[in-house]
């Protein structure tokens, strides 16, 4: 099994979530964060003050996948995901041990 | 004594046989409060049997014990999972070891039963007193009920004990109680409208019903010096109403019991669809939908609530003297019509429940001051609630007043009050659909009205800010010209969400239409209004692109169009978000709102002149204004060729006719004005060909006159026609109190522009001793240029200090330097003046070393007094 962490661009959600849906995802968490790369920050200026956003707003994928849809799942958010600019984001992926459904006890992949 | 194995089983089969009796007579009729009294009385039986068996009559005469039932189980309330409160009452102290064992064994057979027991073992003299950290023990002696043991012992508790400690210790418990209450009633935010509410917890459920019948038994203690019947001490009407509420309640809690296999008094979406199925709590054979079904819910909590919030506000707060004060002065605010008694607002006159305006001017007044209507005030105003509905006031009266409710404080309140009592529904009848309504999202944590209330209760919050949010957004709120317009379209924003179809938006803008037109509101506030709700989604759509990429700004500031209705727009989206559920409104979120906002003001602002009108395009507006006009079209045509798309949207339609006829009269007359007195400003109009140094006269001329210039734009269109339209105030009420005046103050403008008068000298002549009011707050002047927004012109920003002629120091400063303004967007707030200027000088942008010598000058101008 394999966690899929993908921090994307917040206006690329949906197209996200729905690229993932046709291949076969089922579960996902979503969470609102903040970050930078190599994407600089912006800064708008209003009344005299300047308003920096150091780290920008984008939005963080979470998922445990079987080892045999991680790689459909890559390509399914890279090409939804991208604009072709800094900033598009980046996916990490991590071996998970073991998983739990916490309704019945039901463990490895078949609790996915 | 010992009781034998096959007694204790036969005991334990009789009593699931029972058990699962009541469950399926439950099931058959959903009567709750008949389950409990079976529940509470089998459970009874059990216990008795079971003492009889352990505890033998010798060993009372030795150790005197009682076995009392308390709390939920003493008011012979026991729901099928509910833990059964047990009180071992003793004297003195208890040596004897088998005697303990006795009632240890006692409570195990009790457990073996499945029964949750809760038990707890006294002295006599421990119930004497309060443990303010264990109040619960001492309330639930309130409800000592005998079950079994030494009667003596059990009397002397309640006819003594209980009676005693009250009158000795009355204020307190009952001050403990109230934070108690307080404290539960804020975690669930302080209203009964949850979607998924907890019956037993929330506000208007039964703890509150518990609450209801702990007052009342605590104030009659103490008045009468012995136990009363409580229902003595409530009106038969809302005892009749309060009961009808206990037993719904109580039959919708049984059900849950049984659905949920455990003490679980959420009522679930689920639960919901499956209580409106069996018609729990209803008499009605109908099916009920599940939404109506909850609506009786609300209406019975309701009920319960005002009765519980009535009574803790009579409960005298353990406050400081400065308190007392403040309530002392309360009472002052009392007038001929209403008087104010502890924070409560009751009725003057015999008949004033029958008077419409006096009715609305005690919302308003109540509205204003946060205050509560008193039950009397209440019931007098339900009796004349039927005949009130013909004499309503209707139209732009109506408005008035409910204008000047929604702009107050408490406004929120008010139009609670105003639901519960039934008249919101007689001023605004499209709130009906939303009454109460439940809406299934997992977003949304309260009904569709409550939220509606709330919106405008988290706006009027931003008054007194608690975080940097909430003073960035309350600045805003601050600046609003008409907040009243945003008030009303939070109010009306959702009422499509009760109406039949998918789209929720659609149906607000039709239902919020016609009251508009009801409420006679002026066309510029109705369109208002009306962009409002259409595009109270707008924000949280765009926040679902890229903020940052000037494309996605580009259009969201098209759609919005002025400053004001961006900062309007803003505000709505804030409060929405915030009264969806306590951690809506994030700080991501809330960075994100703001982040799009300054970007949309930055581009509003620096971008005037890339949008002109033209109206060879098919534009709505245009084509309403050719309709209003049919006469003058070709020439509305070439007045409004080359003016920015700014001038169509920062004056009403009946303005730009009014313009166009102004723009006609300049054959006859070169310098057009118009001088009007407005609600909160007058507003000066000029029309007149462009040239140079125009803008900074007329400046003069209001600076000479001690006006105050609140807000001004300037515009020009193809054919070298300006409108320049000041907003003033006329600080020392010169043409509001000498109409003849206001003649002469158009002389000098007319003088001025022609150049028949000479504005420096003019000012110089009136000088005044009198100063401008020092600032509060400090303001950095800020001079900044800009030449890449604007592909024809130079912006500079100013932002300075206000002060009396500022605005004719600055244009004449760039007059003096040969710039010619373009177009110029002045606004004050506060006593900050933020000045947008477009430039060119010789019909170009400035360049670096124009721009340094105009910064220089200004700078220096801008800092002397």
């Amino acid at each position: 099994m394999t966690k899929v962490e993908a921090v994307i661009q917040t206006s690329k959600l949906d197209a996200v979530k729905t690229a993932l849906q046709e291949i076969g995802v089922e579960g996902m968490t979503v969470i609102e964060v903040r970050g930078h790369g190599r994407q600089k920050g912006h800064t708008e200026f209003y009344r005299g003050r300047e308003y920096t956003v150091d780290l920008l707003p984008k939005i963080k994928m979470e998922m445990v996948l079987p080892d045999d849809l991680v790689e459909k799942a890559v390509q399914a958010i890279s090409s939804a995901a991208r604009t072709g600019k800094i900033g598009d984001g980046k996916i990490f992926l991590s071996r998970i041990d073991d998983a739990v459904r916490i309704r019945n006890d039901e463990r490895g992949e078949t609790a996915l | 004594m010992v009781a034998s194995p096959s007694i204790i089983d036969e005991l334990r089969e009789n009593h699931s046989r029972a058990l699962s009796q009541i469950r399926d007579d439950f099931q058959r009729v959903m009567d709750g409060p008949a389950a409990v009294a079976q529940q509470t009385a089998l459970i009874d039986e059990s216990a008795k049997r079971l003492w009889s068996r352990f505890i033998s009559n010798n060993d009372h005469r030795s150790h005197p014990i009682a076995l009392i039932a308390i709390g939920g189980y003493g008011r012979s309330m026991l729901f099928p999972h509910s833990d059964i409160d047990l009180l071992f009452l003793h004297e003195g102290e208890w040596s004897d070891k088998d005697a303990r064992d006795k009632i240890r064994r006692f409570s195990q057979e009790m457990w073996d039963l499945k029964l949750r027991l809760s038990p707890q073992t006294r002295t006599l003299s421990d119930c004497d007193r309060v443990d303010p950290n264990n109040l619960e023990f001492t309330i639930s002696l309130l409800d000592c009920r005998y079950l079994a043991g030494d009667e003596e012992l059990f009397n002397r508790l309640r006819r003594s004990v209980v009676p005693r400690l009250i009158m000795r210790e009355n204020q307190l418990i009952m001050q403990k109680l109230a934070e108690v209450t307080n404290a539960r009633h804020s975690r669930f935010g302080n209203t009964i409208f949850h979607l998924e509410p907890n019956i037993k917890e929330s506000p208007g459920g039964l703890r509150d019903c518990n609450l209801v019948h702990w007052l009342l038994l605590l104030s009659g203690i103490e008045k009468l010096r012995e136990w009363p019947e409580p229902q003595s001490l409530i009106s038969p009407a809302i005892r009749e109403q309060f009961s009808r509420a206990l037993d719904y309640l109580i039959s919708v809690r049984c059900f849950l019991h049984y659905r949920h296999g455990r003490d679980d008094n959420t009522l679930t979406w689920e639960a919901q669809a499956e209580a409106a199925g069996y018609r729990v709590g209803i008499k009605q054979q109908e099916r009920m939908a599940p939404e109506e079904w909850m609506r009786l819910y609300f209406r019975h909590a309701r009920s319960i609530q005002r009765v519980a919030i009535q009574l803790l506000q009579e409960i005298p707060a353990s406050r400081s003297s400065l308190y007392r004060e403040f309530q002392n002065w309360r009472s002052r605010l009392s007038n001929s019509n209403f008087s104010v008694v502890n924070g409560f607002i009751l009725l003057q006159q015999p008949g004033a429940a029958k008077d419409p305006d006096l009715l609305l001017n005690m919302f308003r007044f109540m509205a204003e001051h946060g205050l509560r209507l008193g039950t009397s005030t209440e019931q007098r105003i339900e009796q004349a609630s039927a005949n009130l509905a013909g004499k309503m006031p209707k139209g732009a009266k109506l408005w008035k007043h409910f204008r000047e409710v929604l702009l107050q404080p408490h406004a929120a309140d008010a139009l609670r009050a105003m639901h519960f009592l039934g008249l919101l529904n007689l001023f605004l009848p499209e709130l009906a659909s939303i009454d109460s309504l439940v809406i299934r999202d997992y977003y949304h944590r309260f009904t569709v009205d409550e939220h509606s209330f709330r919106t405008i209760e988290n706006l009027h919050r931003l008054r007194h800010p608690q975080s940097e949010w909430e003073i960035r957004f309350g600045e805003l709120f601050g600046e609003l010209e008409h907040p009243e317009l945003l008030l009303l379209a939070l109010l009306l924003h959702d009422v499509g969400k009760g109406m039949p179809g998918n789209d929720h938006v659609k149906a607000s803008l039709q239902a919020a239409w016609q009251c508009l037109e009801r409420l006679e509101l002026a066309p510029a506030e109705r369109d208002t209004v009306y962009f409002l709700i259409a595009n109270h989604l707008e924000i949280s759509a765009t926040l679902r692109k890229d903020i940052f990429d000037h494309a996605t700004i580009e259009m969201f500031a098209e759609k919005v169009g002025t400053p004001e209705r961006l900062k309007m727009l803003c505000l709505l989206t804030y409060a929405d978000i915030k009264s969806v559920n306590p951690e809506a409104l994030s700080p991501w979120k809330a960075e994100n709102i703001w982040q799009l906002y300054i970007a949309a003001t930055n581009q509003l602002n620096r971008n005037v002149d890339q949008h002109t009108v033209s109206t060879h395009a098919q534009d709505e507006q245009i084509a309403c204004l050719k309709a209003m006009a049919p006469g003058l079209a070709q020439k509305l045509e070439a007045f409004l060729e080359g003016f920015p798309a700014r001038y169509l949207k920062t004056h009403s339609s009946e303005e730009v006719i009014s313009h166009v006829g102004m723009a006609n009269g300049l054959a006859d007359d070169a310098i057009q004005l118009d001088l009007k007195k407005g609600q909160h400003w007058f507003e000066l109009t000029v029309v007149t060909p462009d040239r140079p140094g125009l803008f900074a006269k007329i400046a003069g001329v209001l600076s000479s006159w001690r006006m105050n210039i609140v807000k001004a734009n300037a515009f020009c269109n193809n054919a070298g026609v300006i409108v320049d339209t000041f907003y003033f105030t006329d600080r020392f009420r010169t043409l509001e109190l000498n109409l003849p005046e206001r003649e002469r103050f158009k002389r000098n403008i007319s003088d001025a522009l022609a150049g028949e008068l000479d504005v420096d000298r003019l000012i110089r002549e009136r000088s005044y001793a009198g100063r401008d009011t020092p600032a509060k707050v400090k303001v950095e002047t800020q001079i900044e240029f800009d030449n890449d927004s604007s592909p024809h012109s130079t912006l500079v920003q100013v932002i300075a200090p206000d002060r009396t002629g500022l605005l004719y120091n600055i244009s004449s400063t760039f007059a003096h330097h040969g710039c010619n303004i373009e177009i110029a967007l002045i606004d004050t707030e506060g006593q900050m003046v933020i000045d947008v200027f477009y430039l060119r000088a010789g019909g170009k942008k400035l360049g670096r070393t124009k721009q340094e010598q105009l910064r220089q000058e200004l700078l220096e101008i801008l800092s002397s007094p």
